[in-house]
């Protein structure tokens, strides 16, 4: 949270999930470049400039496949919050390391050319409409100018600038970026290999990011949104302070019933900063506090402490029958509303 | 572990009790499945075949009869210990370029420059300006003769010349596909691998069915594994192969 824009508000968690980022790309990079051809038995070494565009192209897709599943994993194991806190500076990173791989290729394979690199590299292979012999390097080449579209935009600046919801969908082009890259990977480098390994991973990877999604999506389904304006929650006795029911309200929105001492009061499940998922935070010094970045709303009115300035909408609540209802209606961002009490016979 | 009982991770706060022996494995299975990974990927490329630059040789200096179509080859008459009289050698220059506009068609020049060698395929990137290419007019030329070996069907790659005896390694392959279409087009004789030896040649210059350079119609086919007929003919000393493009199949 922050009442100004700086570049990037450090803090000690980042800088060890940045050198534990840094120490992991470094260690890569070192056993391929320098371990590793020693260990091949090849009669004339592989040249020293495709090893590197090896390794660094094989860095940049592991290192994306590691960022897509972290968000599925966290959603089935909160335990893996953290590692999605500061997923942005892996994002970073993993375009410096995707950067260095067209670097590399653009310096060898498209130098010492009449052609210019970039013209070669957009021009010296057109056959779209092959399987095999497909410019497999276009496939490449959208997935960094998404990476890159990704990392210039990853500032809250932008955030705010072009709302989260613009934000988020803009993100969303990941997913057809790993495709690609995952495309990349399948019609070139995969076609001349004559053992099996890279295939594996790249197959393994693949999966991996689909089969966590598809089971982040299944196990984390929530209930089905009921009719009418008031939508039954959950028993009055079955809140736990400190913590939330999330209710789905239909068309994508859900809100989080909060507890707090002897209160309850909804707000909206959506974090105003990354639409993180308000409903799965706590109750940290009287505030809701969304468990992603640590954003925090004052439970009542929906409105950050000052002197931050996020807003997220609150609902109405009532009781009916020994049941928590809520008002689908959201009320404007930062409205108060005033919460119910719990019974007294409700511990 | 429950939902109940999983601290609350707050970025700008210390990490709770209970998570952060859980962050330290996960980071170090992280750092060491990558670890593993780059040895396995690393250490599992396959081998970019026997080719080279020949710089060990030293720069070769040889003398001989060109002849342009469908690229220029040196038919040496005056060679060395590396490269003897009666040999045949593809040519080209420095970087992804040919010596097309360097050359006339039977006329005999000493050419000097670094080998490039790949089993028996041998080919010279010439030096740049009259240390490169330096007519003779005062030695008669040879007749070199063109033969037919009558027509074939093969199985292999079309490759740059270049790359593939060793300017890269490895320097065939999917993978190098544009970079060959970019040496091919600047005039760096293809060579057609051959799956199968045919007449005892595993390499054969390629150019069209009326032996001329080839076009785009066949470098769509450059780095693919084809199937493909033509006329086989030995120039002088060496192979080649002009390729009928209707008959191409690209094979899995």
């Amino acid at each position: 949270m922050s009442v100004k824009y700086i570049p990037v508000q450090w803090n000690p968690n980042k800088w060890v999930y940045d050198a534990v980022l840094i120490v992991m790309m470094v260690i890569y990079l070192w056993v391929f470049l320098m371990l590793a051809p020693d260990r091949l038995d090849h009669e004339r070494v592989i040249n020293p400039q495709i090893n590197a565009m090896r390794a660094f192209g094989s860095c940049a897709f592991l290192m994306l496949t590691v960022i897509l599943c972290l968000g599925p994993l966290a959603r089935l194991d909160r335990r893996f919050l953290p590692l999605v806190y500061n997923r942005r500076h892996f994002g970073v990173l993993t375009l410096i390391v995707a950067l260095s791989h067209l670097a590399f290729v653009l310096d060898w394979y498209y130098a010492f050319s009449p052609t210019a690199p970039l013209e070669g590299l957009l021009s010296a292979n057109t056959s779209f409409t092959r399987t095999l012999g497909f410019p497999f390097e276009m496939l490449g080449l959208f997935a960094l100018v998404v990476l890159f579209v990704m990392a210039v935009t990853s500032h809250d600046f932008w955030l705010k600038f072009l709302t989260p919801r613009i934000w988020k969908r803009l993100h969303f082009l990941i997913y057809p970026a790993y495709a690609a890259v995952v495309g990349h990977v399948a019609l070139g480098a995969l076609q001349d290999q004559t053992n099996m390994v890279f295939a594996a991973v790249t197959l393994v990877s693949a999966c991996l990011v689909g089969g966590l999604h598809l089971a982040a999506v299944i196990l984390d389904k929530p209930a089905p949104a009921a009719s009418g304006d008031w939508v039954s929650v959950a028993a009055v006795e079955s809140f736990e302070d400190g913590r939330a029911k999330i209710v789905e309200l239909g068309d994508g929105e859900r809100a989080a019933v909060f507890r707090m001492g002897r209160d309850l009061a909804a707000i909206s499940n959506a974090c105003a900063h990354q639409n993180g998922p308000l409903g799965e935070g706590r109750i940290i010094d009287g505030c809701v506090t969304c468990p992603w970045h640590g954003f925090q709303y004052r439970l009542f009115d929906g409105r950050s402490p000052e002197p931050f300035t996020e807003k997220v909408p609150t609902y109405g609540l009532r009781m009916h029958n020994g049941m928590v209802e809520l008002n689908r209606v959201a009320n404007p961002p930062g409205t108060p509303t005033d919460p119910i009490s719990l019974p007294e016979d409700v511990a | 572990m429950s939902e109940k009982s999983t601290p609350f991770f707050i970025g700008f706060l210390p990490v709770p009790d209970g998570l952060r022996g859980f962050l330290m494995v996960a980071c170090a299975g992280l750092v060491i499945a990558f670890t593993a990974l780059a040895y396995m990927i690393g250490t599992t490329q396959a081998d970019p075949g026997p080719a080279q630059f020949r710089f060990d040789l030293g720069a070769q200096t040889l003398t001989g009869t060109m002849t342009a179509l469908p690229y220029p080859v040196l038919h040496v008459t005056n060679g060395t210990e590396t490269v003897a009289a009666g040999r045949s050698i593809l040519l080209s220059a420095n970087g992804k370029n040919g010596v097309q506009s360097r050359i006339e068609d039977g006329a005999v020049v000493t050419a000097s420059g670094p080998l490039l060698q790949r089993g028996t395929l041998d080919m010279m990137q010439v030096r740049g300006g009259r240390r490169g290419i330096k007519a003779e007019p005062d030695v008669t030329a040879i007749e070199v003769v063109s033969e037919s070996l009558g027509r074939w069907q093969m199985a292999g790659e079309i490759c740059d010349g270049k790359c593939l005896t060793g300017a890269m390694r490895p320097g065939r392959g999917i993978a190098h596909r544009a970079c060959a279409n970019l040496c091919i087009s600047g005039g760096v004789p293809p060579v057609f691998v051959s799956a199968q030896p045919v007449e005892g040649e595993e390499f054969f210059l390629v150019g069209d069915s009326d032996g001329n350079p080839i076009g785009p119609d066949l470098t769509e086919f450059t780095a693919l594994y084809i199937q493909v007929e033509g006329e086989v003919r030995k120039l002088g000393d060496m192979h080649m192969f002009l390729m009928d493009v209707d008959t191409i199949k690209v094979l899995p």
